[in-house]
């Protein structure tokens, strides 16, 4: 098995007096999708935020444990956080779109970390757009406003300006739930894609997105109101573990319609 | 890193920025409570002025400053129940609210010597009253009614929408749900409305001093025509001018020092609040 | 919110209804009543001078000649100065507060800064007659001023009264914009400041230009501290509109002129008067238009972050 790129340790957060996560260990191996499934509230999202100390943004959280990117440590002194953020991309549920055009969207990240030079900006748009599969609908506008595109371009725009700023990790916090089923279509093909060049970290709601591109997966579930990692594996070895986690069972069965067979894995 | 000391350095800048701004109440208040301190004892809330200012107390100043800021209390309440009444339930075209909003932004911006001067002319001249102390508290509470309204405005936009429904729901009319429901639940908003309105108020020199404000010789007011009162801004204002003997600087550095404990007293005990007004009907 | 839940329901006559429009009516027929009654009295004034009123350099009471142009000059200078003083400093510190500091400490320094709004002009004129001018009488004692009643005095007064109006309006426009646009920012590797200086900023500008604005329109009407440190000299006019030269002199203001004695020997000769009552139209103008397009630029930045968010 490959070396991990992301390596969680004893990882928990709380918001003042109140638990929000209890302690995750996780490995998650270079290459490939990594799902993360859970009811909503569970602290998915959180503990995606936490991976690359974006829950230092919002007031009052409070991380204790340790990340390992590549063996780095992520929390401690001297870790410089923008930096560790360019390298752990980030695509919100919402796509977020600056007010400036397309080719500005793209560029915004490149841009400002100074790591490309100048010149080779237009290369690095087009390379970043066309590996969100973007560039053939938007090549002949990139100076228009990126707000005008639809959702689903907005959200592969969004993924694009990650991608241009060279980042070998993509966290996903459910980045097709705002989209209708043919963005999300094309949003999922294009992680079949990118997995091959990159590590993809996908919270989801959705079972079927998670059987269809996840390599392996991990259940944070609700235990005594705090989110709690309690399963992980690939899905279906998941699913055989439904009787033993009456959390996970009470998801599935929520959540699963008839293409998995729950009833059967119970 | 070229980055990291751009971001250093800007940080430090706009820090710098915020400490100074913190640096400069500090050092105002700190330069008024070095001079004045020795000034306050008893005497000096008991007794009348005298000697133009070099001795005596502030006795009838504060009550002066007292009965301007209670007459503007009560003439400010029920027009700023009014008008935000009628602003957030009653008006049903947001184009009209639209138009009472700015029109709040513009008397909050109308200089407070127009007050004066227009009081001046109604109040003194017009109506024969002279100089008196209703006219002063008249001025100053519509002065101080978009500070109140907008407080109160805010708090009632942000009142959660379930309690007017489950109002409706009981069958209750707009008026028993007003009196029911959103007046004793935005009760706190005017309160700190009117609070900060009030500090405001008992700070102003200009619309009391054509209207109703002299420097010496009046005590409690026993009318309204020819009844003016002592108060301790325009107190300050007039000694302010005519401060070259030891004596008056004194005593002045102690009114300031009064009228600052009144106004920020009045504003700490109601700032939390307000902001938290503020931030829930605008950002939340 | 609460409005549109009660729609539903019809309006039906109420003691609560009448008095609520009864003080709706009291307070429109005040700022109506008010306004006409500054545009009436100062009629024979207009009819005497026309717009000579304005821009005429000479203002003589017991020659009738009535000329307002260096009072709004000195208006607009001092305003402008303290606005010059006091919109870095004041953008600056809510910049700090909204994008560097948490939550609990952004509002502690807010209501220190409004404590800081608080104090009253007459303590600020106080501390103007008492230490300000003296201050500034002997830092500019090279370019020998007459005395430390300037109008640079006025101004550095007035920058530190507006300095709390332009932070908490700037820090009410950066806490507008969306802190979803943030959080991207930052998601990418930006610092704290490059996003606050090209996300934050950008999106605030509009916001950020109207809190100088209303400030600049507070400026403008500020009348007892600037009276106190003016020197309330008539007549003042500029060899060069451009000149610094006149800082250092005194002047006079539209308000600090309203405020002073001319006001109250003025009622009864209607001439006289009505060039008091003039000059507090002229001062209403400017702070109206100031104040409005402050609140459309406002209205602006309000509605770009809705379309956002």
């Amino acid at each position: 098995m490959l070396e991990p790129i992301l390596q969680t340790s004893e990882l928990s957060v709380s918001a003042g007096s109140k638990k929000i996560l209890n302690p995750v260990s996780l490995d998650i191996p270079e290459g490939g999708v990594f799902g993360i499934i859970g009811p909503s509230g569970a602290g998915k999202s959180t503990f995606l935020k936490s991976i690359n100390r974006l829950t230092e943004l919002s007031n009052g959280l409070k991380v204790s444990g340790q990340v390992y990117h590549r063996g780095d440590p992520v929390y401690g002194v001297g870790v410089d956080t923008d930096n560790l953020r360019s390298r752990i991309g980030m695509l919100f549920q919402q796509p977020v779109v600056f007010p400036c055009s397309i080719l500005a969207n793209t560029l915004f990240g490149v841009r400002h970390l100074g790591k490309v030079p100048r010149k080779e900006w237009n290369n690095v748009a087009e390379k970043a757009l066309r590996e969100a599969a973007l560039w053939e609908e938007v090549k002949d506008r990139l100076k228009k406003p990126g707000q005008q595109l639809s959702v689903g371009q907005q959200q592969r725009l969004c993924l694009a300006r990650t991608l241009a700023t060279g980042t070998d990790v993509i966290l996903m916090d459910e980045p097709t739930s705002a989209l209708d089923p043919r963005s999300t279509e094309a949003i999922e093909g294009l992680i079949l894609d990118l997995k091959e060049t990159h590590t993809i970290v996908l919270v989801t709601h959705n079972m079927r997105q998670t059987e269809r591109v996840c390599r392996t997966v991990a259940f944070i579930g609700l235990r005594d109101k705090v989110g709690t990692m309690l399963a992980t594996g690939k899905l279906t070895d998941l699913q055989t573990k439904c009787c033993e986690i009456p959390e996970l069972e009470d998801y599935l069965c929520c959540e699963l319609t008839e293409p998995i067979p729950k009833a059967k894995a119970c | 890193m070229k980055r990291k000391l751009i971001h250093h350095l800007f940080r430090a800048l706009t820090g710098l920025c915020a400490l100074a701004s913190c640096a400069i109440l500090a050092g105002i208040v700190a330069s008024i409570v070095m001079r004045g301190w020795s000034a306050l004892n008893w005497d000096f809330f008991t007794q009348q002025i005298a000697l133009v200012g070099a001795s005596g107390g502030i006795f009838y100043n504060v009550i002066g400053t007292l009965i301007l800021l209670a007459t503007a209390f009560v003439v400010c309440t029920p027009l700023a129940l009014g008008f935000s009444i009628v602003h957030s339930v009653y008006l049903r075209d947001s184009h009209w609210r639209g138009k009472l909003t700015l029109l709040l932004y513009l008397l909050n911006g109308v200089p407070s010597i127009l007050f004066g001067i227009v009081g001046m002319v109604i109040f003194v001249q017009v109506l024969g009253w002279g100089k008196s102390w209703l006219a002063g508290g008249i001025l100053l509470g519509l002065m101080i009614l978009p500070t109140v309204s907008v407080t109160l405005i805010e708090r009632i936009g942000s009142l959660p929408i379930k309690y007017t429904e489950a109002a409706i729901g009981l069958g209750l009319r707009k008026s028993q749900i007003i009196r029911s429901v959103i007046l004793p639940q935005s009760i706190g908003g005017l309160i700190t409305g009117l609070m900060l309105g009030l500090a405001r108020a008992a700070g102003e020199t200009a619309p009391i001093m054509f209207t109703a404000t002299i420097f010496a010789g009046a005590s409690i007011p026993g009318g309204i025509k020819e009844s003016p009162v002592l108060s301790l801004p325009y107190h300050i204002f007039i000694l302010a001018q005519d401060s070259y003997d030891p004596a008056v600087k004194a005593k002045l550095w102690g009114s300031a020092l009064v009228l600052i404990i009144l106004v920020l007293g009045l504003s700490l005990v109601a700032l939390p609040a307000r902001l938290k007004i503020h931030e829930e009907a605008n950002h939340a | 919110m609460t409005r549109s839940a009660l729609n539903p329901s019809c309006r039906r006559w109420s003691i609560t209804l009448i008095l609520s429009w009864l003080f709706t009516g009291v307070a429109l027929a005040a700022v109506v009543g008010g306004l006409g009654l500054l545009l009436i009295e100062s009629a024979p004034a207009w009819k005497h001078s026309g717009f000579e009123f304005v821009i005429g350099k000479k203002w003589f009471f017991r020659q009738s000649e009535f000329g307002a142009a260096p009072m709004i000059y000195g208006s607009i200078i001092v305003a402008i100065l303290a606005m010059i003083l006091a919109a870095p400093v004041g953008i600056g510190a809510a910049i700090f507060g909204v994008e560097y500091l948490p939550r609990k400490w952004r509002l502690g320094l807010k209501v220190t800064v409004e404590l800081l709004a608080g104090i009253p002009s007459v303590v600020y004129g106080l501390l103007g007659i008492l230490l300000l001018r003296n201050w500034i009488y002997e830092v500019f004692q090279d370019f020998d001023p007459l005395s430390g009643d300037t109008l640079l005095t006025a101004g550095v007064l007035l920058g530190l009264m507006i300095l709390p109006t332009i932070m908490t309006l700037a820090d009410d426009a950066l806490r507008g914009v969306p802190g979803t646009l943030r959080l991207a920012a930052r998601g990418l590797g930006l610092t704290a400041t490059e996003t606050a200086l090209h996300v934050s900023v950008p999106q605030a500008f509009p916001g950020l230009l109207a809190a100088v604005l209303l400030a600049l329109g507070r400026a403008m009407g500020e009348t007892i501290a600037v009276f106190l440190v003016i020197g309330r000299q008539d007549n003042q006019w500029p060899s060069s509109i451009l000149s610094l030269k006149p800082l250092l002199e005194s002047g006079q203001t539209l308000t600090s002129k309203l405020g002073g004695s001319e006001t109250n020997i003025a009622y009864g000769q209607p001439l006289h008067w009505g060039a008091i009552m003039g000059l507090g139209l002229v001062l209403l103008s400017l702070v109206v238009i100031i104040t409005l397009t402050g609140a459309w630029l406002q209205r602006i930045s309000f509605r770009q972050h809705q379309q956002h968010s």
